[in-house]
C-alpha cells in the first residue's frame, strides 16, 4: 500500500496538546462572563411521584437569589435526542420518574447561594407505586412510567431474514444460552457544564454548552425555549470526555439558556459528580437470550435473539441503541438466517443512553461468550470458529451491508499469535488463561437522515489555511485529524492549518460526535472543501505551468507537474501569482459530505447498508485470578485492529488502549448499583474504574485496509476497540479457572463464590 | 459540593486547642481533612468550629527514645511508609501506610487522622440530597438505621488501614485533655458504638502514638483487599504480627465492624504453635467468627468474612516472606 | 467570617478575603481565574485538583484556602516558563499522553512532585504515586511512558 502520504498516516501530537499541558485550554466551566450568575437543578429523590405542588417562595426570598424555575413555567415541549422517541421535559411536568429527575432550578450570585437556595425549594409529591425490573415493568399492571406506552415498553424492533425455522431444523447443534450486561457509567472527567448568555437586543441565545453535539443541541434548545434556530448559537469549548454521556440536551443547558433569557445576563450551570452519575446518561443494562444453530464443524446456520433493554425513565437514544445492538449481530459473521427482537422497556431508575459502543458492547459480549461457550461443547477451537464463520470484503451480506473492507478474518489470527493463543490456550496452570472475541463497527450510519457534514476551507494569501468544520472534537482529536486530512490535500504540514470548530453561528453543519462517525463524514467534507480550495489554485496554475490541471501535484508547500517537482512553483509563489491576476482571495473550498445511499432509509423498513464503512477487530486477553482473592488481574490485551488506513497512528493508539482499559473496567470493575431506583455509589470513590495500577500491558498490532469511502482510506477508530474487551476477559478467565461467567461485571466475590461450588462438585 | 460555614481557629499548641473544644463539645478538629471534609460537603459532619491544629509545633516526628518509638499525632502517613526505622522494625506498619487512599491523601493526610476517622456506611456517606430519599439516618441525627431497619442503634463500620495495624503491635494512644495527658491501648480507643466511634471526650486530642520496644521482635504485616489498588477503602483489612520464635501472634481487622477487631479466635488458636499450613489454615477457618459484619456496603458480609481468613492467610505468607529476606 | 489572607501562588503573592470554607480549588478557580486546576468530583477521588505545596502533591478540592497560607502553591499554570514547556509538558505532548486534556494538569504536577523528589524514579513507582490521578480518556500507557521518558534523561533537571 502506498505509504507516501505527507501528514496522513502520521503520528503527531494533537494541535491543542499544549494548550492543554499548560492549563489554558478552556473547558465550559473555565468561561467567565462578567456579572454571571451560577445555577442549579433541584432533583426527585423518589423513583415515581406525581407532582403536587412546588413552593418556591423561599427560595426566590433568599438575598442573592436572581430567579427560580419549575415544569409548570416552561413552554409544554418535550424533546429528545431522537425525535420519534422524544419523552422528556427540560424540568419534569406533573410527575417525576426516578430519583434525580430534575424538578427545579435557581440561579444566584453566586454557587453557594445557589446550593442554599435549593434547600429553600419545597415540592410536595404524592409517592407512586415504582418499578425496577424490565421484565416487572413490562407486565400488564406495572405501574404506567410514560402514559400510552403500552407496558412501558418503547420501543420494539424486529428483523429477520433467512428461514430461522428450517435452518434450525438443519442444524447439527443448537444451542440457547441468556447473558447480562451491567449499567455502566461513562464517568468523563469533566462534569457536565453549560454557560448561556441572551443578547435582549437582537433576540439572540449563545450557548457554550460540554456537548457532544452542538447542531442537535441547537435544534432542541429552540424546539423548547420556542425561539428560531436562527437565534440559537451554540459553542463547544474543549471537553473532557463524553464517551456518549454528552450527547442530548440537559436541565443544565435549558436552564442556563432559561435564566439568561429572563435575565439578561450570562448563567453558568455546573453539575456536580454525583449528578454525572445519577442525572444524565449510563450504558444500558441488557438481557440477551442467544439461540445458535450450528453445524458440527462450527458453521453458523442460524441465530435467534432475544433482547430487553432496561431503558431508565426516559429514551434518550433508545432507536437508535435497539438498532445498532440489533444489526450488530449481523456481522463480523456471516449469519444467513436471523430473527431478533429486541425491547426497550422504561423503569424508574437512571437513564440509558449512548455510552461507547451504543447497544452493541452488551451484544458482543453475548455473542461472543456464547462462541466460547458452542465450541467448548462442540470441541471446537474458539479462534478457528471465529475465523470460519468470518465474513470478507466484498461478499454479499444477508442485511445488505456493503463490506468493502474487511480484515476481521486475519485480525483474529493475528491477535491469536501475538498472544501465543497454541502454546496457551487450555495449557496455562490453573489461574492463567487467554481468550478472545471479535467485533465490527460502523464509521457513522448512513441510513439515517439529517447525518452529513460541511467544511469550509480558506486558503489566504500567506499561506495559512482556516478550516471551518462542525466536527465536535472531545479529545479524541477530530480537530487534529480533519486538520491533518487538509492538510495533506492541501500539501501543506499541519502546521500550517488553523481550525474553527463545532461553532453553530460560524461552522458548517456536523451532526456531532456519536457513532464514531466523524473521521469518516467530517473528514470527508473537509477533504472535498481542501479539494475545492485547490482546484481553483489548480484550474488558474494549470495554464500558467502548461499542464493538465490532473497532472499537477501539490506536496511539501509546493505545486508541480507530477514526475518533475524540481520545476513548479512555492505554495506562496502561487497564491501570491493567483491574487496578482486578480483572482478573489482567499480562496475558498467547500464540501459536504453524506454517506453514499440509495435513497434516505432507516433499515427498520427495509434492508440496506447501515455504514460507509466498517471497522473490524479481535481482541484477545490474558488474565491471571488470584485463586485465594478471587481477583482477576488483565495482564494483556492485543489489539488487532483494521481501522483502514489510520490518519492518525499515535491517536488510534490513544483510542485503542482507553478503550481496553474502559472494557475491562466493564468486565471487572465498574457497576452503577442501583437499589430501589437509588444508586448507590455516585461518586469516583465508590464507582470504582481502573486506575494506573490496574492498567494491563496493551499491544495494537494493525490490519491495514484502504477503504474506497473513508478519507485516505480510514474507518471508525474511537469504539470498535470497546466492544470486545469484556467478551474477550471472560472467555479468559474460563480457559484460566473453568467456569463460564454469563454476566457483568465478573467480580472476585463472583469468582469465589464459582470456585467453591465448583469444588464442591468435585 | 460547598463546605458549610464554620468558625475557625488556629491555635498555636495543645493547650489552646483543647481550650476551643471544651468550650464547643460539637467543634471537630482539622488535621488533613482528608476525612473530615468530605464528611462536611456531604453535610452528615456540620460543626460549627473546626480546629486547625496542624500549625500547633511538634506533632509530627518520629522518635526512638527509651526503646518504644513515639509518632506525634501530625506524621503524615507518607513519612511513615518511606521513614526507614518504620519500613525496617514495623513493615506492617508502612504497608497500612501505603495502603491509605492514593499517594495525596498519604501526603495530606496525618496518622491520628487516619486513626479518627469517621465510621463508614452507604447510607451515611452521601449527600444531603441523596439522603433526603429516606429518613434521616440515626448516625447522621436521625432516628433509625437503614442497615439494620432499628431504631437507635448504628452499624456503620469502621474502616481505617492504620489502627489494626497499631493495634498488632500493641500499640497505646496519648491523649491531651482538659485534665492533662493520659494514655491506653489503642484497642480501647475504639467504642464499637457506629455512631461515636471513639473513646475519647470531645476536649481530648489524639497527640501521640507510641510503640512498645516488643514489638520489633516480630514480623508484622498488612494486607488490604479492595475493588482496586489505589483510592478506595477496604472491603477487609487484615493486620499480623507474628513472632515464630515465641510462637506468638496477634491478628487485627479492619472494616469488618464497628471498631477494627483482634482476631481473638484464629489468635487463641496459633499461638503457641507452628506456622503450619495446616495451622494457618485452620485460623483462617475461624478468622471470621472476630466480627459480624453487616451490609453497610455494597459488599455482602459473607463476603467480608470469607476475606478475613483469606487475607490471613495472605498476611502470614507476606510476613514469612519477610523473615526470610 | 471572612478573613484577609495572604497566599503565594506561583511566585506571587496575592491578598483576598476568604471566609474559612472555601477551599483552595474555589479560591484559585473563582477567585483569581486560574482555571487549569480542575473540579472533577469535589471529593478528593481523581486528582484533577492536585496542587504543589511545598512541592508536595495535594488535592485542592480537601484542602481550606486559609490553610494554605505561608506555602509555596505551584498550579499548573506556573510549570512553564514564558513560551517554553517543562520537559513533562513536553513529553506529555510528544507521547500523545493526553485526549480530553482534562486529567493532565493534575497529571503533570503529581508527576513533578514525584520526579522532584525522586528523578530516577521506577516505572512502578510511578504508577503508585500517580493511582489517585485518574483519566478515562487514554488508559494510563501514553501517560506512564511521558513520565519515564523524562525520568531516564538522566542528570536533566526537572
Amino acid at each position: 500500500m502506498g505509504k507516501d502520504f505527507n501528514v496522513v498516516g502520521t503520528r503527531l501530537p494533537m494541535m491543542d496538546a499544549a494548550q492543554k499541558t499548560k492549563g489554558s485550554a478552556l473547558f465550559t466551566d473555565d468561561l467567565i462572563l462578567p456579572g454571571m450568575l451560577y445555577g442549579r437543578v433541584l432533583r426527585s429523590p423518589l423513583p415515581h411521584a406525581k407532582i403536587l405542588n412546588i413552593d418556591t417562595s423561599k427560595a426566590a426570598k433568599l438575598s442573592g437569589v436572581k430567579g427560580v424555575v419549575t415544569g409548570n413555567d416552561i413552554p409544554d415541549r418535550q424533546y429528545g435526542i431522537v425525535p420519534m422517541a422524544k419523552d422528556e421535559y427540560a424540568l419534569a411536568k406533573g410527575k417525576v420518574r426516578y430519583i434525580g429527575d430534575d424538578v427545579a432550578a435557581v440561579c444566584a450570585i453566586d454557587p453557594e447561594i445557589a446550593e442554599e437556595a435549593l434547600d429553600l425549594i419545597e415540592v410536595d409529591y404524592e409517592e407512586l407505586p415504582a418499578v425496577f425490573d424490565p421484565f416487572e415493568a413490562k407486565k400488564e399492571g406495572a405501574p404506567v412510567i410514560h402514559e400510552g406506552i403500552k407496558n412501558n415498553t418503547s420501543f420494539a424492533i424486529k428483523k429477520e431474514f433467512g428461514d430461522v425455522k428450517k435452518a434450525f431444523a438443519e442444524s447439527d447443534a443448537i444451542f440457547e444460552d441468556t447473558f447480562f450486561s451491567q449499567a455502566v457509567n461513562h464517568a468523563p472527567l469533566e462534569p457536565h457544564a453549560a454557560l448561556a448568555q441572551f443578547d435582549p437586543l437582537n433576540g439572540e441565545l449563545t450557548v457554550w454548552s460540554a456537548t457532544q453535539i452542538p447542531f442537535f443541541l441547537r435544534r432542541n434548545l429552540s424546539n423548547t425555549l420556542q425561539i428560531p434556530e436562527s437565534k440559537v448559537r451554540v459553542i463547544k469549548p474543549k471537553v473532557g470526555g463524553g464517551f456518549g454521556q454528552k450527547i442530548d440536551m440537559f436541565a443544565k443547558d435549558f436552564c442556563a439558556a432559561w435564566f439568561a433569557m429572563q435575565l439578561g445576563k450570562p448563567v453558568k450551570f455546573v453539575y456536580e459528580r454525583e449528578e454525572v452519575f445519577i442525572s444524565t446518561r449510563q450504558r444500558h443494562p441488557m438481557y440477551i437470550t442467544v439461540k445458535t444453530g450450528l453445524k458440527k464443524d462450527g458453521t453458523i446456520l442460524a441465530q435467534q435473539f432475544q433482547s430487553y433493554a432496561d431503558g431508565g425513565a426516559y429514551n434518550s437514544t433508545a432507536p437508535t441503541m435497539m438498532a445498532l445492538s440489533c444489526f450488530f449481530l449481523m456481522i463480523p459473521y456471516k449469519v444467513p438466517n436471523l430473527f431478533y427482537e429486541g425491547y426497550h422497556v422504561y423503569t424508574n431508575k437512571p437513564v440509558g443512553g449512548a455510552m461507547r459502543g451504543h447497544g452493541i458492547p452488551q451484544a458482543r459480549f453475548a455473542v461472543e461468550r456464547q462462541l466460547d461457550l458452542m465450541s467448548a461443547r462442540l470441541g471446537l477451537d474458539p479462534a478457528e470458529v471465529r475465523i470460519k464463520n468470518s465474513i470478507h470484503a466484498g461478499e454479499p451480506h444477508s442485511a445488505g451491508f456493503v463490506i468493502n473492507t474487511c480484515g476481521f478474518s486475519e485480525s483474529v489470527k493475528k491477535a491469536a499469535d501475538a498472544i501465543g493463543w497454541s502454546e496457551k490456550r487450555g495449557k496455562l496452570p490453573h489461574g492463567r488463561g487467554v481468550g478472545l472475541a471479535g467485533a465490527s463497527f460502523p464509521s457513522g450510519v448512513s441510513n439515517m437522515s439529517h447525518i452529513s457534514s460541511g467544511a469550509v476551507v480558506q486558503v489566504g494569501r500567506d499561506g495559512a489555511v482556516n478550516v471551518l468544520s462542525g466536527a465536535a472534537d472531545i479529545g479524541q482529536g477530530a480537530e487534529t485529524v480533519i486538520s491533518q486530512i487538509v492538510a495533506e490535500e492541501l500539501g501543506v504540514p499541519l502546521e500550517d492549518i488553523r481550525i474553527t470548530a463545532a461553532d453553530t453561528g460560524i461552522t458548517p453543519l456536523d451532526p456531532g460526535t456519536f457513532g464514531s462517525g466523524v473521521t469518516v463524514r467530517a473528514g470527508n467534507a473537509a477533504r472535498l472543501a481542501a479539494l475545492s480550495a485547490k482546484q481553483k489554485l489548480f484550474n488558474f496554475l494549470a495554464d500558467k505551468l502548461e499542464a493538465n490541471v490532473a497532472d499537477l501535484v501539490a506536496k511539501d508547500r509546493k505545486i508541480f507537474v507530477k514526475g518533475t517537482p524540481e520545476k513548479g512553483m512555492t505554495f506562496l509563489e502561487a497564491l501570491k501569482a493567483y491574487q496578482y491576476a486578480d483572482l478573489p482571495m482567499p480562496i475558498v473550498g467547500r464540501g459536504s459530505w453524506m454517506a453514499p445511499a440509495d435513497e434516505p432509509t432507516t433499515l427498520f423498513k427495509q434492508d440496506g447498508n447501515f455504514a460507509p464503512n466498517y471497522s473490524f477487530m479481535t481482541q484477545a486477553a490474558e488474565v491471571e485470578v488470584d485463586l485465594i482473592t478471587g481477583r482477576v488481574k488483565l495482564v494483556r490485551m492485543v489489539t488487532a485492529h483494521d481501522c483502514g488506513r489510520p490518519i492518525n497512528p499515535m491517536l488510534v493508539e490513544g483510542q485503542l488502549e482507553g478503550s481496553v482499559v474502559g472494557g475491562m473496567g466493564q468486565a471487572l470493575y465498574e457497576d452503577a448499583i442501583v437499589q430501589k431506583g437509588q444508586m448507590m455509589n455516585p461518586s469516583f470513590l465508590d464507582y470504582g474504574f481502573p486506575t494506573f495500577l490496574e492498567m494491563p500491558e496493551i499491544e495494537a498490532i494493525e490490519v491495514e485496509t484502504d477503504d474506497p469511502i473513508g478519507p485516505y482510506g480510514a474507518k471508525e477508530a474511537g469504539e470498535g476497540t470497546q466492544l470486545s474487551p469484556a467478551p474477550a476477559i471472560v472467555n479468559a478467565i474460563y480457559d484460566a479457572i473453568g467456569v463460564d461467567f454469563m454476566e457483568l461485571p465478573v467480580t472476585p466475590e463472583k469468582i469465589l463464590d464459582a470456585l467453591e461450588a465448583k469444588n464442591k462438585k468435585g | 459540593m460547598r463546605l458549610p460555614k464554620f468558625e475557625y481557629f488556629e491555635p498555636e499548641d495543645l493547650k489552646a486547642a483543647v481550650a476551643i473544644l471544651q468550650k464547643e463539645p460539637a467543634a471537630k478538629i482539622l488535621a488533613g481533612g482528608t476525612d473530615l471534609l468530605v464528611n462536611m460537603k456531604h453535610r452528615v459532619e456540620c460543626p460549627p468550629i473546626l480546629v486547625n491544629i496542624k500549625r500547633i509545633a511538634d506533632l509530627d516526628y518520629i522518635r526512638q527514645g527509651d526503646g518504644d518509638t513515639r509518632i506525634g499525632a501530625l506524621t503524615s502517613l507518607k513519612r511513615l511508609h518511606v521513614e526507614s526505622l518504620i519500613v525496617e522494625n514495623f513493615p506492617g506498619l508502612a504497608q497500612a501506610a501505603s495502603a491509605v487512599g492514593s499517594y495525596h491523601h498519604q501526603v495530606m493526610g496525618t496518622l491520628a487522622g487516619n486513626i479518627c476517622q469517621q465510621n463508614r456506611c452507604m447510607y451515611f456517606n452521601q449527600s444531603k440530597w441523596w439522603r433526603s430519599t429516606r429518613p434521616t439516618c440515626y448516625k447522621a441525627g436521625g432516628e433509625i438505621c437503614h442497615v439494620v431497619n432499628k431504631k437507635e442503634i448504628c452499624y456503620s463500620a469502621y474502616c481505617g488501614d492504620m489502627a489494626p495495624a497499631l493495634m498488632v503491635l500493641n500499640a497505646r494512644i496519648a491523649l491531651e485533655g482538659p485534665d492533662g495527658s493520659k494514655e491506653m491501648p489503642i484497642e480501647d480507643f475504639f467504642s464499637g458504638d457506629g455512631k461515636i466511634p471513639l473513646v475519647k471526650a470531645p476536649a481530648e486530642i489524639l497527640k501521640e502514638i507510641i510503640i512498645p520496644k516488643a514489638a520489633a521482635d516480630g514480623i508484622s504485616s498488612y494486607i488490604k483487599f479492595a475493588n482496586r489498588e489505589s483510592i478506595d477503602f477496604p472491603i477487609v483489612g487484615t493486620a499480623l504480627w507474628a513472632s515464630e520464635n515465641e510462637k506468638r501472634y496477634r491478628v487485627a481487622f479492619t472494616a469488618v465492624d464497628r471498631k477494627p477487631v483482634r482476631g481473638k479466635q484464629a489468635e487463641d488458636f496459633l499461638n503457641g504453635k507452628e506456622l503450619s499450613a495446616e495451622n494457618v489454615k485452620a485460623a483462617s477457618d475461624l478468622a471470621a467468627k472476630s466480627a459480624k459484619p453487616v451490609k453497610t456496603s455494597v459488599y455482602a458480609p459473607s463476603h467480608k468474612r470469607r476475606m478475613m481468613g483469606l487475607l490471613l492467610q495472605n498476611a502470614v505468607n507476606e510476613a514469612k516472606r519477610r523473615a526470610s529476606e | 467570617m471572612k478573613e484577609a489572607i495572604e497566599l503565594n501562588i506561583n511566585g506571587d503573592t496575592y491578598e483576598l478575603l476568604v471566609s474559612p470554607n472555601y477551599t483552595l480549588l474555589e479560591v484559585l478557580r473563582d477567585k483569581l481565574g486560574l482555571m487549569g486546576t480542575k473540579r472533577g468530583c469535589d471529593l478528593g477521588a481523581c486528582g484533577a485538583c492536585t496542587v504543589l505545596l511545598d512541592g508536595e502533591a495535594c488535592l485542592s478540592c480537601l484542602m481550606l484556602a486559609v490553610d494554605a497560607r505561608g506555602k509555596q502553591i505551584l498550579t499548573i499554570e506556573g510549570l512553564a516558563e514564558g513560551g517554553d514547556l517543562h520537559p513533562l509538558q513536553e513529553a506529555f505532548v510528544q507521547k500523545g499522553a493526553l485526549q480530553c486534556g482534562f486529567c493532565t494538569p493534575g497529571m503533570i504536577l503529581t508527576a513533578k512532585a514525584i520526579l522532584d523528589e525522586e528523578p530516577h524514579a521506577t516505572e512502578d513507582e510511578i504508577k503508585h504515586k500517580m493511582a489517585g490521578n485518574l483519566c478515562r480518556c487514554t488508559g494510563y500507557k501514553k501517560i506512564v511512558e511521558a513520565v519515564m521518558s523524562v525520568t531516564t534523561s538522566s542528570g536533566k533537571e526537572v
